[in-house]
């Protein structure tokens, strides 16, 4: 691999890692909060929104 | 160490109108870092091209550095003050368990990172090198912690042990950093020392210090979030118990 092929690929690697990590974090918080009805004023939890944090 | 991290914005469940905004300033910051480290700082003379790597590589190693530090603060006021607060200690818990992981996801780019580098300067992609070695090290020891965070257990169990094993996984920082004073290296001393004639100046130096602040505010983004996923979690967690204790409970009447 050249230099600029191996730099471009050290900051691919860290911009995707990050990326990943945060769109993960993310979408289980939606897929939690989702599940246990919060932010939902209809749902089972829907006064939890401004305590669980 | 506020409990409080904000409130949460209508229609998403770990966002709150101040995260969103270090939302925004972490992807500028991050976008600029890549413009200045790619493009605006020049290459290295001895190193060349490969000194762009740098600015990803020793930013990364920095904040898994201050992440396992906070990891370690929030688990030592746990086991000190813990049983004194309301919660239990379950603050700290969430903060150390959210800063081992973004600390993790830190070592690995490190990892990554230098390992590309080192193909370019050393002409190999591994060495059992002191520095890299231990290095690994840590990264190992921290993807345990986190295992042994996910083990079952009472919660507050789980917690003092989990508190108890970041203790003693922070020995190591120290023995990353100072690896290249103490053993004789591959790896290369420090480029930054505190009280010392920096290695690199100009704009490498401009382009290092100002990576370092960028990838901190998204390390800083991404803990908050994940701090308030591990509370939702816990209250799924709750919420199941509850439920399957109401089924018990029918049981026995029934």
């Amino acid at each position: 691999m050249s230099e600029v092929a191996s730099v471009v690929a050290g900051y691919g690697l860290a911009v995707v890692a990050v990326a990943v990590y945060g769109a993960w974090i993310v979408a289980r918080g939606r897929s939690i909060g989702r599940e246990l009805g919060i932010g939902d004023p209809g749902g089972p939890n829907g006064q939890e929104d401004g305590r669980w944090t | 160490m506020s409990e409080e991290l904000g409130s949460t914005a209508q229609g998403s469940m770990t966002a709150s109108v101040a995260t969103r905004v270090l939302g925004v300033v972490a992807a500028a910051a991050a976008a600029l870092m890549l413009v200045l480290g790619l493009v605006v700082s020049p290459a290295d003379v001895v190193q060349g091209e490969a000194v762009r790597l740098l600015y990803v590589h020793v930013p990364a190693i920095w904040v898994a550095y201050g992440s396992f530090g906070l990891t370690s603060l929030a688990s030592a006021l746990l086991l000190w003050r813990g049983r004194r607060r309301s919660d239990g200690g379950r603050h700290y818990d969430r903060l150390a368990g959210s800063a081992a992981e973004c600390g993790v996801v830190f070592t690995a780019i490190t990892l990554v990172s230098g390992s590309l580098w080192g193909k370019i300067t050393w002409g190999t992609y591994w060495q059992w090198d002191a520095r890299l070695t231990t290095t690994v090290l840590l990264f190992i020891t921290y993807v345990g912690y986190l295992a042994l965070r996910n083990l079952p257990a009472e919660p507050t169990v789980r917690a003092r042990r989990a508190a108890v094993m970041a203790l003693v996984s922070f020995v190591n920082v120290p023995i990353v950093h100072f690896s290249v004073d103490w053993w004789r290296t591959l790896h290369q001393p420090a480029s930054l020392r505190i009280g010392r004639r920096p290695e690199i100046t100009g704009e490498m130096y401009w382009t290092l210090l100002y990576s370092t602040l960028a990838v901190s505010v998204v390390a800083a983004w991404l803990m908050i979030h994940r701090y308030r996923v591990i509370r939702l979690e816990e209250l799924r967690d709750e919420a199941g118990l509850a439920v399957a204790l109401e089924q018990r409970r029918g049981e026995v009447v029934g």
